[in-house]
């Protein structure tokens, strides 16, 4: 082809092949190869498998490959037939630009052929609409006491030479010739500028026609930038102490939940105890209303609601489909701890109680309640360490903070049982004279508690 | 419409980049400048015969150029046509034009329009000055002229930024915004390249070590670590001037400063110093010293100007300095944004370890809610060449071709025409 193309060049014929090249022709797109026509000689008869007319050969059939082979059309980058048409010569030519309204005259490299084209780059020229305003507009409209019209001028003529770059225009202000009191800002003359395109906007507008407002807060800018400023201006000193104080705020925090969630755990505790010594008024309450929500469980409904908390351990329902093994039902669940399990197994034994016993009926239920009850007790131990040495960390503390202050434990335990007594007015008053003597620091030892372990459940009845 | 597809076009412009040190010019487009030679001339006053209208006038002769200039002519006065960065002496700057013109260019000044880089402080009088010269004594198509920060924003590929220069006669930061400078906000300080070959002089004279330039060395032979030199000086030297002297002394010096110097990575401490790996120099008379923690006291003072001795403190401003009260003195919304994009360059700042050690300093300096980015391209050409070929791009843009003053407009418009057309 190239050859070809050459020997035409050379000598001077005008072949068909001389015609100046185009993209189309050098990638040699547009051409598409006709599908081939397919014909079934035999088509498939009904109730023939797919597979076994596959099988079938016919004439226009290749013999089935032995390799698997990838021929498929897939996307390829169009391969260029270049130097199959004759080059299209560069010159050193003048132009001019559309952009320029001098017309004055430049030379570049540009293809022959694209001669009379206009300049490829005049289209980039873009410049931002800045509003004018005749004498008339300014004087009727626009003028303020505070902005003679030469200053507004100036303006608009820096917001026009630099595309409203605020900074620029800032930058170039002229404050020498518009002698201030107080020297103009940014957002003084960002002000008078929207305020003037607002305004003209508005006397301008059509009838009917809805113009939008440009909104520009300069108190709002002011300030922003004055806090900006500010935040910029701290000394390291600052910025070390904003750094520590965010970081004791967020250690207070987790401590908070800390306590939130043992405080929960607590109320869990205590409900489950309540619920396990036949509270039965609470029970009842939570029975009737589950009775009114239509949904009614045999057995004891208390029982089965507290057991679904967390503590003790809950068995799975034995009731799945299939035969099985009663000695399953012992099974520990997999929600019972590894240490639990371990702290389980040690009492057992030294309960001296069988790990396996036979499991019939009754002896399952009552294994697992034993189990039930013995993880139960073992939670209710690790609680009370847990506030018993928070109780000893606050009384430090407390020692620290005030020593020679610290009420003795004597009076903790009765400040205890007072409560215990009036919530649930069954144990008998030990001393009166002992609660005399405690009057004084109990308002102190109230709020170690308090702060110990904020327990409003504690001072909820107990028993009725 | 070459290269359309990356924006360019080429006119066949040209860019000058003037420097207080060296004349960088070339055709926009190139990616580094044909000429690269020095600013500074000799020139010598030669009385001329007796001519026809009887008066002696005496005439210039002018030696520009590497070559002419560093070989020694009687009574050849160095001189350079810039001051501050701007132009003081129009003849001697034609002369550098004519030139470029004539030995690099090698074409006709009408035929190619022309840009022309300029400091940020230039005066409204000198660029003024220099559209006339350059339409009406080369006859330019067009012309322009362009801040240097902005030029080298460009070259690296930014328009918003602050732009630290260390040259030769002084340390600027320049704010650039959206490829504007922003003329209230520079910061200048003259410790820059002169400043550190000051220091290298004072040190080397307090160490007792007598620098012979090379011009005068005919022979030497190599001697041991700190031996006197032996050596011979050439014959018939010819009586030159004192300005010539110091010249060919700073030019021996920028050797060595080049090759010696190193700013230490964090502030100056000698006892660390101590024990650092000595560098061994030659002198062009074969001396030779081993020189330890001089090499990082001497270039400290451009960082931490406390110790500049005959100067009042706090009266110059290291670099760090220049950038950070640069900026500061910009408006507080642009700040982040030229604190991630400062960038560095000029000559001065080839000086081993410089931006690792500015690096340090700005961190340090930098609001905790801003991020700081140095940019500084590790090739030297790129460093000491970046105003022009930020320039070289600009104008071989098409976009920018509709930006040229033309002549026709230089012609209607007058010289005001400069202010208007060129920020």
């Amino acid at each position: 082809m190239a050859a070809s193309s050459d020997v035409c060049d050379i000598l001077e014929l005008k072949g068909d092949e001389s015609k100046t090249m185009t993209k189309a022709s050098i990638i040699n797109a547009g051409i598409k190869k006709k599908p081939k026509q397919k014909e079934n000689v035999f088509k498939r008869p009904e109730g023939m498998h797919r597979e076994l007319y596959a099988l079938l050969y016919h004439d226009n059939m290749d013999k089935p490959p032995l390799l698997p082979t990838d021929t498929m059309q897939t996307y390829q980058t169009a391969k260029a037939k270049l130097s199959c048409t004759v080059v299209r010569p560069w010159r050193w030519m003048p132009f001019t630009n559309p952009a320029r309204s001098d017309g004055a005259i430049f030379h570049h490299w540009r293809r022959e052929e694209d001669q009379a084209k206009d300049y490829q780059f005049a289209k980039f020229d873009k410049t931002v609409q800045v509003p004018v305003y005749s004498e008339q507009e300014y004087h009727q409209h626009l003028s303020r006491e505070d902005w003679s019209q030469d200053e507004t001028a100036h303006v608009f003529e820096l917001c026009r030479r630099f595309d409203l770059r605020w900074h620029v225009v800032y930058d170039r202000y002229d404050h020498s010739r518009f002698p201030q009191e107080k020297k103009r800002t940014l957002e003084d003359i960002k002000e008078r500028f929207y305020s003037i395109c607002n305004s003209l906007n508005k006397i301008r507008k059509q009838p009917g026609e809805v113009v939008e407002e440009i909104v520009f807060d300069a108190d709002h800018e002011r300030r922003r930038r004055q806090q900006l400023r500010k935040l910029y201006a701290r000394t390291e000193k600052q910025v070390e102490e904003e750094a520590m104080l965010i970081e004791e705020l967020k250690r207070i925090e987790v401590r908070k939940r800390e306590r939130d969630k043992k405080s929960q755990d607590l109320q869990k505790l205590i409900a489950f105890d309540s619920g396990n010594e036949g509270f039965k008024g609470r029970a009842e309450r939570k029975s009737s209303k589950k009775r009114i929500s239509g949904v009614r469980k045999d057995g004891q409904p208390g029982d089965e609601k507290i057991s679904e908390t967390t503590y003790g351990i809950k068995f799975p329902d034995t009731k799945s489909s299939g035969v099985m093994l009663r000695s399953q039902m012992m099974k520990l669940p997999i929600s019972v701890g590894q240490k639990k399990t371990k702290s389980l197994e040690q009492l057992l034994t030294e309960l001296k109680i069988d790990m396996h016993p036979m499991p019939t009926e009754n002896v399952v239920q009552l294994f697992n309640r034993l189990r039930s009850d013995m993880v139960y007790l073992y939670d209710l131990k690790v609680a009370y360490a847990s506030y018993e040495m928070e109780l000893q960390t606050l009384r430090y503390k407390w020692d620290a903070i005030a020593p020679g202050h610290l009420p003795p434990v004597e009076d903790l335990n009765f400040h205890l049982e007072k409560m215990d007594q009036t919530s649930a007015r069954k144990r008998p008053v030990d001393t009166q004279s002992d609660a005399d003597s405690a009057q004084k620091t109990d308002s102190a030892s109230d709020q170690l508690i308090d702060v110990g372990c904020p327990s409003p459940p504690v001072k909820k009845p107990l028993l009725e | 419409m070459s290269g359309g597809v990356y924006g360019g076009d080429e006119v066949g412009a040209l860019v000058f980049d003037v420097g207080s040190h060296t004349v960088r010019a070339g055709y926009a487009g190139e990616d580094c400048p044909k000429a690269d030679f020095p600013t500074a001339i000799g020139v010598e006053m030669i009385d001329q015969m007796e001519t026809d209208g009887g008066e002696v006038k005496p005439e210039k002769k002018l030696s520009i150029d590497t070559n002419k200039l560093l070989y020694p002519k009687k009574g050849a006065e160095v001189v350079n046509c810039l001051e501050d960065g701007m132009i003081k002496d129009w003849d001697t700057f034609e002369a550098l034009l004519n030139h470029t013109y004539k030995n690099y260019i090698r074409s006709d000044s009408d035929l190619h329009p022309v840009l022309v880089t300029e400091p940020a402080w230039n005066s409204r009088e000198k660029r003024e000055k220099l559209a006339e010269l350059m339409f009406e004594k080369y006859n330019a198509p067009a012309f322009f002229v362009c801040k240097s920060p902005v030029l080298t924003a460009f070259a690296n590929g930014r328009y918003t930024g602050v732009i630290l220069d260390s040259g030769a006669t002084h340390t600027s930061a320049v704010p650039v915004h959206d490829g504007f400078v922003l003329q209230q906000s520079f910061v200048k300080s003259p410790l820059a390249g002169d400043f550190v070959l000051m220091q290298c002089r004072e040190m080397l004279k307090s160490m007792n070590i007598d620098v012979v330039p090379h011009y005068m060395v005919a022979s030497k032979e190599e001697v041991k670590v700190d031996a006197p030199a032996k050596w011979e000086k050439k014959k018939n030297l010819p009586e030159v001037t004192e300005s010539w002297k110091r010249y060919m002394l700073n030019h021996t010096l920028k050797d060595f400063a080049a090759s010696i110097l190193q700013v230490s990575d964090t502030t100056y401490n000698e006892m660390e110093c101590m024990n650092m790996a000595k560098v061994p120099y030659y002198f062009p008379n074969g001396f030779n010293h081993e020189f330890g923690p001089e090499r990082l006291s001497v270039v400290e003072n451009l960082f931490n100007p406390i110790n500049v001795r005959g100067a009042a403190p706090n009266s110059m401003l290291g670099v760090p300095h220049v950038v950070t009260s640069c900026i500061n003195m910009c408006d507080v919304d642009i700040r982040p944004g030229l604190y991630n994009s400062v960038i560095v360059t000029g000559g001065n700042t080839l000086l081993q370890g410089f931006t690792d050690r500015l690096n340090w300093e700005l961190s340090s300096k930098t609001p905790p809610t801003m991020r700081l980015k140095v940019n500084c391209t590790s090739s030297s050409v790129e460093r000491k060449y970046s105003p022009w070929i930020g320039g070289s791009i600009l104008a071989s843009l098409g976009t920018f071709q509709q930006m040229w003053i033309s002549k026709l407009e230089y012609e209607e418009g007058g010289k005001s025409c400069v202010e208007r057309k060129c920020p």
